[in-house]
């Protein structure tokens, strides 16, 4: 445990550019992903344990559509494109058939689907990792800050996913599809008796969520290596936003997607060993403290 | 040697002639294990990773195997007998890859097993062939303790893969002699936060100090394996400065560090030392590949600069339309042990050829010299190629390759298997 | 009346008993013998977690950490070399259900899926913990070395056929005592607590208490399964602490089913050979055992035991029906 470290950095100006920067990087990246999970779970009350899958998908799409066309903005709206008609498509045929179903068995059909693209993944790219490469646009020496070094890409990442949490905020606050949206959340039988067609809106909003993982997965693309397999690690940590923040909402995901990215890179500093299990730490101490999230309503 | 014969002979005389349940059971069944068939295909268990992250360690892997087996086949196997790889994937489980191994010895009738797990799996797999008494080729496990601690160690299981121990030697060697030329006084290192990345660290610096007792050490990161982002890494690097920095990260790991590094001109800054790069798929992976990082040859059609080397990796492509890995070759190695033993005692009796493996020297376009030996008192291979050289971003990628030399190798092995108390 | 009907379980579990120990001498292989070891293992976790998921209606995300406690516990104590095999048995159940406890303590404050996460949390810390402790645990290769198995008791642990008879042996007295568990005043309250908390809590019962009670029970249960794993592979991995055996455990209950008490070990069964069946068979085992399972999920849309006895059940109903009202015609009752 370096605390000397840590002190050391917070006295220095360009180690808290850096960290804070790197932390916020992580915590867009992850606000991405889980604002997505917390929207499903929001409107339709399922927790999609295959949103990590969404998140891959959306790399590999904005892969293929880079090597097509090596236009990076291309590739990230073909990775948001395909794993939104993906989402809409997993409503329709598997998700729709569960609802009257517990719990365990949408956690059972997740699964079931991991594996399956897992798979399909392998047969269509390959099992060899494979690597996006950074799009020549990016390619240019960092940033001089205070002493920090700041890569152009990164600073495009945090810029991008501000632009679109706005862009969410919007959607869902201020536009009538997002009163839609709320009115389902709140209440979807009410919500229904009231006329509004719920079967397509939960066909959207599963669009909606495969939309932002498949983004994600798309601004991530150049800084990753690309293996099947690769979602697993995000739905944790994406799942654990969620539970922080409070599931069904997004401006919960949005503040504990950062704390948990300083977190992390803070954390770092200090015991690098063990930096997941801080991260359950906190899930743990929030869990004991509030039980249904920091930002949640309260109910359960 | 007789050992083994003699010990799993009388594990099974033991078996079966304890009173209680299965003695009938017993007489009846057991005679397939203990009496060689001497006709039909020579069966070899093969448990490898096929699916998940490290899914290429198993698709390379059993690749090299196969190649060999065709060979063997193709040249009319063994007066007729065909060897018949059953190849299962295990998922990267340990305890998966203890079943299948199992059911290899126990329902499939395999003669020996060729294990392609990684280290955790290879371990396993270990214990299943200890209490079973099966020959067993080890090719992916580059944990030394696995044929240098006598605790682990059994009689009827071989290693032919490259060992963490002679790499680090090889490794501290070539940096050793970088850093004199250079000046590089003050290091960092970044292994990935598990076993393998542990002990191939401590033993690089152990090797490094050896050679080069003036070097500073600076701080030591251990990102978790898998980790998608190295920023914290990267930036720990930039805050301190260093001169020269080892890395063993490998793979998808490697290449995601190395890109995320290129955006901060990281390796402009500072030697980088990297253990693993020269695999082909990592460094056709890596879009930017720097020039001028210092690696290890995991495996390099130049090194060694035969012919047959070349020709074993023309074949390779040839036959699978991708490039050999390192898990290629020495899976097509420990294949063509098994291979030697077995037209050697002329049977597919694991005893006999466990008895006939130490000590055994094949021809090898991956021996230093054109040789690889099978050492007889750990029963692992030495006189593989191992040495560095410095990467390049277009083919071939590492054109000079500097051997270590083994006498070196093993003073040095020798000198710490005592420390550890292995002898 | 408790005292006869245990008698009359363990009556019935003798007579398997004497059926399991019949395979031994009636086939050879023994790869039948170690799936059987396989299913006492697994079915054993199954059971325990259905204890808390099905009778509870507490949602475990975190079992498999006690499962990997028992295995580790149990390994480390045979190998100090210190203790027969009995006594690390028992060492590590009374471990196990003290750090079960511990955990209960902490997450039956929380309701549902509050529950769940916090269940996960918990097993993942000591997950990273096993890892991290790598000079007691071995860290991510395990415990290296094998366990060793001295003789007690004329039982040879190392003899393929005696483990299977030990592990069936004692796999059948803790389905006998999980059984008993479930039939009785204590099993029933549970029931109570699953099917409505706040009904269970105005009529008195210290539901907190009964949680944290049963939550012990499954933990040890699934540290015993743990433990069976542990001699069959000769030592025990990090994995068998993963949330991905807590996964295994969940689909094991839904794909037997969770309503009946035999449902997990049929799950289990099931789980078992599908795995043994799509590893020997194909090359994509994972396509493969996620098309299966959706089949499970879309078409049975419960757990194959659920399935066959509801539906028993339904025609006895129906038929009960016929005979109650035997003079209106079938076809007249509004279904």
């Amino acid at each position: 445990m370096d605390f000397s470290s840590l002190i050391g950095c917070v006295s220095s100006a360009s180690c808290m550019v850096t960290q804070s920067l790197s932390g916020l990087t992580i915590g867009m990246l992850l606000f991405l992903v889980a604002s997505g999970l917390s929207l499903i779970f929001g409107v339709l009350k399922i927790t999609n344990f295959a949103h990590g899958s969404f998140y891959m998908l959306g790399a590999y799409f904005a892969l293929t559509v880079y090597q097509v066309t090596n236009n990076y903005f291309l590739a990230v709206c073909g990775a948001a494109l395909g794993v939104g008609l993906f989402g809409v498509l997993f409503e329709r045929f598997l998700i729709r058939r569960i609802y009257g179903s517990n719990v365990l068995m949408q956690l059972l059909l997740s699964y079931a689907v991991i594996l399956i693209l897992d798979d399909i993944v392998m047969l269509v790219w390959g099992s060899e990792f494979q690597s996006m490469g950074m799009p020549d646009l990016f390619r240019v020496p960092p940033i001089r800050f205070a002493g920090a070094y700041i890569p152009v890409f990164y600073l495009f990442l945090i810029v991008a996913a501000f632009a679109i949490a706005g862009g969410l905020w919007f959607l869902i606050e201020k536009t009538r599809f997002g009163k839609v949206v709320r009115a389902a959340a709140h209440n979807g039988e009410m919500a229904a008796a009231l006329g509004i067609n719920t079967s397509l809106l939960y066909s959207f909003t599963l669009g909606l969520g495969g939309v932002l993982a498949g983004l994600a997965g798309g601004l991530a693309a150049p800084v990753r290596s690309l293996v099947p397999g690769m979602g697993m690690s995000i739905l944790i940590e994406s799942f654990i936003v969620t539970v922080i923040g409070g599931m069904g909402s997004i401006v919960g995901a949005f503040v504990s997607a950062i704390v948990i990215g300083l977190t992390r890179s803070f954390g770092g500093i200090v015991m690098p060993e063990f930096t997941d299990g801080l991260m359950f730490l906190v899930m743990v101490i929030v869990l004991i403290v509030k039980p249904t999230g920091l930002f949640s309503k309260g109910r359960d | 040697m007789g050992k083994t014969g003699k010990r799993s002979i009388h594990r099974r005389a033991f078996v079966k002639g304890i009173g209680g349940v299965a003695m009938v059971a017993a007489v009846a069944g057991f005679p397939a294990i203990v009496r060689a068939r001497n006709t039909g295909p020579i069966r070899i268990g093969v448990s490898a990773i096929m699916s998940g992250r490290v899914a290429q360690m198993g698709s390379s892997s059993t690749n090299g195997a196969i190649m060999r087996v065709d060979a063997f086949n193709t040249s009319g196997g063994l007066n007729g007998r065909m060897i018949e790889l059953i190849i299962r994937d295990s998922k990267g489980r340990p305890d998966e890859a203890a079943r299948i191994n199992r059911d290899f010895i126990n329902r499939d009738d395999c003669d020996m097993i060729l294990s392609l797990e990684a280290s955790t799996g290879a371990f396993a797999v270990q214990e299943v062939v200890r209490e079973l008494g099966t020959l067993c080729m080890h090719c992916l496990s580059e944990t030394s303790s696995l044929t240098a601690d006598p605790k682990l160690r059994t009689p009827n299981a071989f290693r032919s893969g490259r060992q963490g121990a002679h790499d680090a030697i090889s490794a501290g060697s070539y940096a050793a002699s970088i850093a004199k030329e250079k000046s590089l006084k003050k290091w960092m290192t970044v292994g990935p936060n598990y076993a393998y990345g542990h002990d191939t660290t401590e033993q690089f610096l152990n090797y490094l100090n050896h050679f080069s007792p003036d070097i500073e050490l600076g701080s030591q990161l251990w990102p978790k394996i898998f980790q998608p982002d190295y920023t914290d890494v990267i930036n720990k690097i930039l805050q301190e400065k260093p001169d020269a920095v080892f890395t063993c990260l490998w793979g998808g790991d490697l290449s995601s560090f190395i890109e995320q590094g290129n955006l901060y001109g990281l390796f402009d800054q500072a030697q980088y030392f990297c253990i693993a790069l020269a695999d082909y798929t990592t460094m056709a992976a890596v879009k930017h590949l720097p020039s001028g990082i210092h690696s290890g040859n995991r495996y390099v059609s130049t090194f060694p600069g035969s012919a047959t080397n070349a020709a074993w990796e023309a074949e390779y492509v040839r036959q699978f339309n991708s490039r050999p890995t390192n898990w290629s070759w020495e899976a097509a190695l420990g294949m063509q042990f098994l291979i030697e033993g077995i037209r050697k005692t002329g049977s597919s009796d694991g005893n006999e050829i466990a008895g006939v493996l130490p000590g055994m020297i094949v021809n090898s376009p991956f021996g230093v010299d054109g040789t690889i030996t099978m050492r007889a008192e750990d029963q692992t291979i030495v006189e593989y190629g191992t040495g560095w050289g410095v990467t390049q971003s277009t083919e071939p990628f590492m054109p000079n390759v500097t051997p270590t030399d083994w006498k070196l190798i093993y003073e040095l092995e020798a000198a710490w298997k005592k420390e550890q108390g292995y002898i | 009346m408790q005292i006869n009907t245990f008698t009359r379980y363990s009556v019935v579990a003798l007579l398997v008993f004497v059926v399991l120990a019949a395979i031994p001498r009636i086939t050879d292989d023994i790869s039948i013998l170690d799936t059987g070891i396989m299913i006492c293992a697994n079915g054993l976790f199954a059971l325990s977690l259905n204890l808390l998921v099905g009778r509870t209606g507490l949602l475990s995300f975190g079992h498999g950490g006690f499962y990997a406690a028992g295995a580790y516990s149990f390994g480390l104590l045979m190998q100090t070399g210190m203790f027969s095999i009995p006594a690390a048995f028992a060492l590590t159940i009374v471990f196990v259900a003290a750090l079960s406890a511990l955990v209960a303590l902490v997450c039956v404050r929380l309701n549902e899926t509050y529950f769940t996460f916090i269940t996960l949390a918990f097993q993942m810390l000591f997950y990273n913990i096993i890892l991290s402790w790598t000079s007691l645990t071995g860290g991510d290769q395990g415990l290296l070395g094998g366990i060793p198995k001295p003789v007690f008791l004329g039982i040879d642990l190392v003899n393929p056929v005696h483990l299977y008879l030990f592990c069936c042996g004692i796999f059948l007295v803790c389905v006998v005592l999980l059984y008993q568990i479930t039939q009785s005043p204590f099993g029933y309250t549970l029931r109570m607590i699953r099917d409505n908390t706040e009904r269970a809590r105005f009529l008195g019962v210290a539901v907190n208490r009964y949680k944290v009670a049963s939550f012990t029970l499954a933990g040890a249960f699934a540290g015993i399964g743990g433990m069976f794993m542990a001699l069959f592979v000769s030592g025990a991995y990090p994995s068998f602490g993963y949330w991905t055996m807590s996964g295994d455990g969940i689909f094991m209950i839904m794909l037997g089913g969770m309503n009946t008490f035999l449902g997990p070990l049929v799950g289990a069964i099931i789980l078992i050979v599908l795995n043994d069946l799509t590893t020997i068979y194909t090359d994509h085992y994972g396509l493969v055992l996620g098309c299966v399972i959706l089949v499970f999920v879309l078409g049975l849309r419960r757990g194959l035991l659920d399935f066959i006895v509801e539906g028993i059940r339904d025609r006895r109903a129906s038929k009960m029906d016929q005979t109650i009202q035997p003079t209106v015609p079938k076809e007249e009752i509004p279904r």
